[in-house]
């Protein structure tokens, strides 16, 4: 065999020259802290495993983020109650209490939960007195991940419940990852979780065009974020700054994971104001049907009957027939109620729409067809 | 024989009726017999658990054969074992055992099974299952596959004993997933390989590097387990499992199970046209002997060679003896048939419902299919270990068994059947494989940082580790920091790495006659030459054109035509060697191993004439040029030999010579003919000689043309042996090819070229 090196260079060669670039960032940093980093207001810092860098902002309240005020999320975490007993099968879990919620973004190297993702920046924000407060860690190189996992830890320790968005099948797995990894195996129990996917799902899906974080806050939770660098891009950002050194690639990440987790204190407040069945007048006459009638469901599932009710209410007044899907399924509700005086206006006004309503279910399907031919037939 | 249902009673019977068939006789070209050989067993050892030791009561088992009791005994001494035994002779027991035994005496305790396809692992669970149950031991064996439903997989990861997957399951789901097997592999004991055998070429080669990546993740944990792997009979299997997992074993291979009589009959179909050397179809030969067999109530396996001589000779045994057994009591079994279906077979040829099976290799392998009393081979399987394999199909522990041999006419099958003692004198090839082909070990060194970081001081495989991972690193794959190197790309690296496939992108062909239909696929290599634009390609026995090669989307167009032509593409092919590693010179010959880089260019294609094949057009190929950097081995002709002979004569000689050598190299080689390419050059550019080139068609070399450099001399002596033993008159496609492409004269130009350089030598 020739050696190794000249074989690999011919494996070059074939593979269409490898672009050169400076091999700059293979030495590892030190102890000091490039200055663009402290111009973004990052600081070093260390513990017994070592080094990385920690960004840390406070939030004096009241602090508005949007339509919701930050401040409320004290009396809104209890509300949060039914979501929480949805998610965690453990009967055990305390009630969410807002000064035990860890609001969590983490951005990875990759995508899946797969052993070789790492989480290159852990972005979470808690609760104090009268402070809302972000910390954002961020490894400058894969070494520094087990100095960051332990910050982390230290702070899950007196908390009850990760507040995330896909937290429970994406950030947390790969967190657990990540501890195995470093040698750690976490005793004791698990934390809560507050997935706010699911519910945005329940309530979103069909009147937004996507339930990502991002187009559920400007739609729905006022918040205009301006020149935004997607999070798909973080990979990307942080591979170029391992080659270089340079932090400015980063700057947009920070501030992406910095408005993400905020935004997540912003939809504890909004969907706990939901239970609440504060739901705001303006909502209640500008949504889409279709949205009142998924919102009611839901809040019928988390137990808040009452506030439902006020809801299907509202949609007997309803002009805004959309598809019809929704009034096609509270049709059925009301049958199954026994309430028939209110489900045959909800029938007719069905059977005039000129497409069936937007439905994968073949029965209902099928008995749009019954419906509409009887009443074309009368 | 009963004279009323024509049914034999044994098979004995059968074969005393067949030696009074001058007809058939004639085609016997040789008749082995290996005696019946009784049981030799042992008592259980006294260290068995008493609950295993009642369960295999239950199952009638109250002695073990030798070679059960020596691999129990060895797994119980520390040592990495791998068991070398026939089809059906209890190997399964080899590994259960000590598995078991741990298994009762510690809860805690995980083993992982692996095997080559899923119907193994499920037979193999079954069977585990019944043992357990009659422990009354709360030892739980799942699958985990692509099949397993998600709902049960955690279930699995967590609490189950004994995990039975396979290496791809391992490679792309469980290994870059490890941390959610925290369980299992903290505490895994053994891991069992079966079908050791299967694992050989490239596949082998890849499945070596995933049980390099397996072990780490074992260390990390910090468990050690012990390799407890089974094989058919091969060459070298205790040096092949120590390659295959990278520690040395202790090899079992006293068999003690009985075997009852045996019969091997070498049947040659009859020749039908003397002056082209061509004999009656192989295919109707075999089916005339099946059918003999089956009426006679005899339950018989078929083998053959391809999915599409499997259904033709299906249909026509089916047809056959419909009156006699009907249709429903003769099947097919090949790659292809759904789960349920093969099951189903499965079980009737265990019940005896099923008589009769035709199958591709793919009952070579050991599904339980219960013991059949006699076995057609049409054509010989292409290695005297998979021959031995699918013979074993018959047998059974008490009574005779037969096997018929039916030869086609391709010269591998011709030169065994003439020279039978060669097949029975020698053992079989050996398994190899090259776990440090640079791309295969490059690609799984991706794989195993994703899992965990490497670090400096850490080794994989025989190269240089550091040397790689700072290559990957600037690729910018892997990322160094310190003495540490990190994977640090978005991708999920094992997703792209197929264990199984030699050349990973194949092309496509897509019928446009009636919308879009996928009909079947050509490798990379063969692309070029069979589907460019204007070839016939053919499917199923249908002409389809090619409309179109979509080459960077590696998808071909074709259209339904029915002309009365074939076409052939010329290829030019350019080799250059790039280091020469090896090197023998015996005056008359030099010959060298090394690295080549293969370029190959289709040129030009002809449209020639179906039967009087004449020339009737031709037309340009315009298609990119594939390279090809391998392993080779090749040698070249003195000076003095060249001088014997003109230009002409050494290009006929050396075409013959190249075509009797292709067949016969994989003889000593466990691998596709495909696998091995062979090109004579009058004049080779490295040697400026008359040269034979071999080279690995496989990117990096798989370590077949290392073999054949080191048995070269065998090789050129059976060459000789088979042109000279062939009964043609001047060439015919069993040796050097059809008069139509070596000339007049190519068989004797061919052995005179022999001939002068083993007396040069």
């Amino acid at each position: 065999m020739s050696g190794l090196k000249e074989r690999l260079g011919r494996l070059r060669a074939a593979s269409a020259a490898a672009p050169e670039a400076p091999k700059a960032a293979a030495s590892v940093p030190d102890g000091s802290l490039h200055p663009k980093f402290a111009s973004m207001g990052v600081e070093l810092y260390e513990n017994e495993y070592g080094a990385f860098l920690l960004r840390r902002m406070i939030f004096p309240f009241p602090y508005r983020h949007g339509h919701h005020d930050l401040i409320d999320l004290a009396g809104c975490a209890a509300r949060l109650t039914p979501i929480a007993a949805r998610q965690n099968r453990a009967a055990d879990t305390p009630a969410p209490h807002a000064n035990q919620l860890l609001f969590l973004d983490t951005e990875t190297t990759g995508l899946g939960v797969g052993t070789g993702n790492v989480p290159f920046m852990i972005g979470f924000g808690y609760c104090t007195e009268h402070t809302f407060v972000v910390e954002q860690t961020l490894i400058r190189h894969p070494g520094e991940e087990k100095a960051m996992l332990a910050y982390l830890l230290s702070h899950l320790k007196d908390k009850t419940h990760l507040v995330t968005y896909n937290g429970r099948t994406f950030d947390w797995p790969v967190l657990v990852n990540r501890f195995i990894l470093n040698g750690w195996r976490r005793s004791g129990p698990e934390p809560g979780h507050l997935d706010f996917l699911h519910p945005s799902r329940a309530l979103w899906k069909n009147t937004l065009p996507s339930c990502r974080l991002g187009t559920v806050e400007e739609s729905r939770l006022g918040i205009r974020r301006g020149h935004d660098v997607p999070g798909s891009m973080a990979p990307v950002l942080y591979v170029q700054y391992l080659n270089d050194g340079n932090p400015e690639h980063l700057h947009g990440v920070y501030v992406h994971n910095e408005k993400d987790v905020l935004t997540l204190a912003s939809l504890a407040v909004h969907f706990g104001q939901l239970l609440d069945g504060n739901s705001g007048d303006a909502w209640l006459s500008e949504a889409p049907a279709e949205e009142l009638f998924r919102t009611a469901c839901w809040l019928e599932q988390h137990g808040s009957a009452e506030h439902a009710e006020r809801l299907f209410e509202q949609l007997a007044v309803r002009e805004d027939f959309g598809d019809g899907g929704w009034a096609f399924a509270l049709a059925a509700r009301y049958k199954r109620a026994g309430r028939h005086d209110r489900a045959l206006p909800l029938w007719k006004q069905t059977a005039k729409q000129p497409k069936p309503p937007h439905c994968r279910s073949s029965t209902r399907m099928w008995s749009w067809r019954c419906i509409t031919s009887i009443a074309r037939g009368s | 024989m009963n004279p009323y249902t024509e049914k034999a009673e044994s098979v004995e019977e059968w074969l005393s009726l067949l030696r009074k068939k001058p007809e058939l006789m004639e085609n016997v070209t040789h008749w082995h017999t290996q005696p019946a050989r009784p049981a030799r067993t042992v008592p259980l050892p006294d260290f068995i658990h008493n609950k295993l030791a009642y369960a295999l009561g239950q199952k009638g088992i109250t002695q073990l054969y030798t070679h059960q009791a020596a691999s129990f005994r060895a797994v119980q001494g520390g040592r990495h074992v791998v068991t070398v035994t026939p089809t059906a002779s209890g190997k399964t027991l080899c590994y259960n055992l000590p598995v078991l035994q741990t298994l009762l005496n510690d809860d805690t305790a995980r083993a992982l099974y692996l095997f080559p396809t899923k119907a193994l692992a499920q037979d193999q669970v079954a069977e585990l299952q019944e043992l357990a149950n009659l422990m009354e031991a709360d030892i739980k064996t799942h699958t985990y596959d692509g099949d397993t439903p998600p709902t049960v997989r955690q279930a699995i990861r967590n609490a189950g004993h004994i995990v039975v997957t396979n290496p791809d399951m391992l490679h792309s789901a469980i290994l870059p997933h490890h941390t959610k097997w925290v369980k299992l592999f903290e505490n895994i004991k053994y891991i069992i390989i079966d079908e050791l055998h299967a694992y050989r070429g490239v596949f082998g080669s890849h499945v070596a590097n995933v049980i390099r990546r397996l072990k780490r993740i074992c260390r990390f944990y910090g468990s050690e387990p012990q390799f407890l792997c089974a094989s058919a009979t091969i060459r070298n299997p205790q040096e092949h499992a120590e390659r295959l997992i990278g520690e040395s074993v202790a090899l079992v291979d006293d068999n003690g199970a009985p075997a009852g009589e045996k019969h091997m009959v070498f049947y040659n179909p009859p020749v039908v046209n003397q002056q082209l050397g061509i004999r009656r179809s192989s295919v109707l030969e075999s089916q005339k002997l099946a059918a003999l067999l089956l009426k006679s109530g005899i339950q018989t396996i078929v083998f053959a060679r391809s999915r599409v001589r499997v259904e033709i000779l299906l249909t026509y045994l089916q047809e056959l003896v419909k009156r006699e057994l009907g249709t429903k009591s003769i099947r097919g079994y090949r790659g292809g048939y759904l789960p349920k279906l093969r099951r189903e077979i499965e079980r009737g040829l265990r019940n005896g419902e099923i008589r009769g099976v035709v199958s591709t290799n793919a009952l070579e392998l050991g599904i339980d299919i219960g013991q059949l009393q006699a076995c057609v081979l049409n054509g010989y399987p292409g290695s005297i270990a998979s021959t031995w394999q699918q013979s074993g199909r018959a047998g059974r522990r008490h009574g005779s068994s037969v096997t018929f041999l039916v030869a086609s006419s391709n010269p591998l099958d011709q030169y065994l059947i003439q020279n039978p003692d060669y097949f029975l004198g020698r053992p079989p090839e050996e398994a190899r494989i090259h776990p440090d082909n640079l791309l295969i070990l490059l690609d799984h060194i991706k794989c195993a940082a994703y899992e965990l970081p490497f670090e400096q001081g850490d080794s994989f495989g025989e190269e240089k580790l550091v040397d790689l991972l700072e290559f990957l690193a600037e690729e910018k794959v892997l990322h160094q920091v310190g003495t540490r190197w990190y994977w640090m790309e978005q991708a999920f690296p094992a997703h792209n790495i197929s264990l199984r496939s030699a050349a990973q992108e194949n092309f496509i062909i897509i019928d446009m006659t009636e919308g879009h239909r996928v009909i079947g696929e050509v490798d990379r290599f063969g692309a070029p030459t069979l589907i460019h634009e204007e070839a016939i390609y053919l499917h199923e026995g249908v002409q389809y054109q090619v409309e179109k090669l979509d080459y960077p989307e590696k998808k071909a167009y074709v259209r339904e035509v029915n002309v009365d032509y074939f076409t052939d593409a010329n290829l030019a092919v350019e080799l250059q060697v790039l280091h020469v590693d090896l090197e023998t010179n015996s005056g008359s010959l030099v010959r060298q191993y090394g690295e080549l880089s293969v370029r190959s260019k289709p040129t030009i294609f002809k449209k020639i004439r179906l039967r009087t094949h004449e020339n009737i057009g031709s037309g340009p190929i315009h298609l990119p040029e594939e390279e090809l950097q391998t392993t080779g081995y090749w040698f070249s002709f003195s000076e003095e030999e060249t001088a014997k002979r003109s230009a002409n004569d050494m290009q006929m000689a050396l075409l013959g010579l190249a075509n009797v050598l292709v067949h016969l190299a994989p003889l000593h080689l466990m691998c596709d003919p495909m696998d091995i390419r062979v090109v004579p050059q009058v004049k080779a550019l490295h040697t400026k000689r008359p040269t034979i080139y071999f080279y690995d068609r496989y990117p990096g070399g798989i370590g077949l043309s290392q073999r054949l450099y080191e048995i070269h001399g065998d090789l050129l002596e059976e060459a000789e042996r088979l042109i000279q033993g062939c009964g043609c008159l001047s060439g015919c496609p069993a040796c050097v090819g059809p008069i139509e492409e070596v000339g007049l004269l190519g068989k004797e130009l061919s052995l005179s070229l022999l001939q002068g350089t083993r007396s040069g030598s």
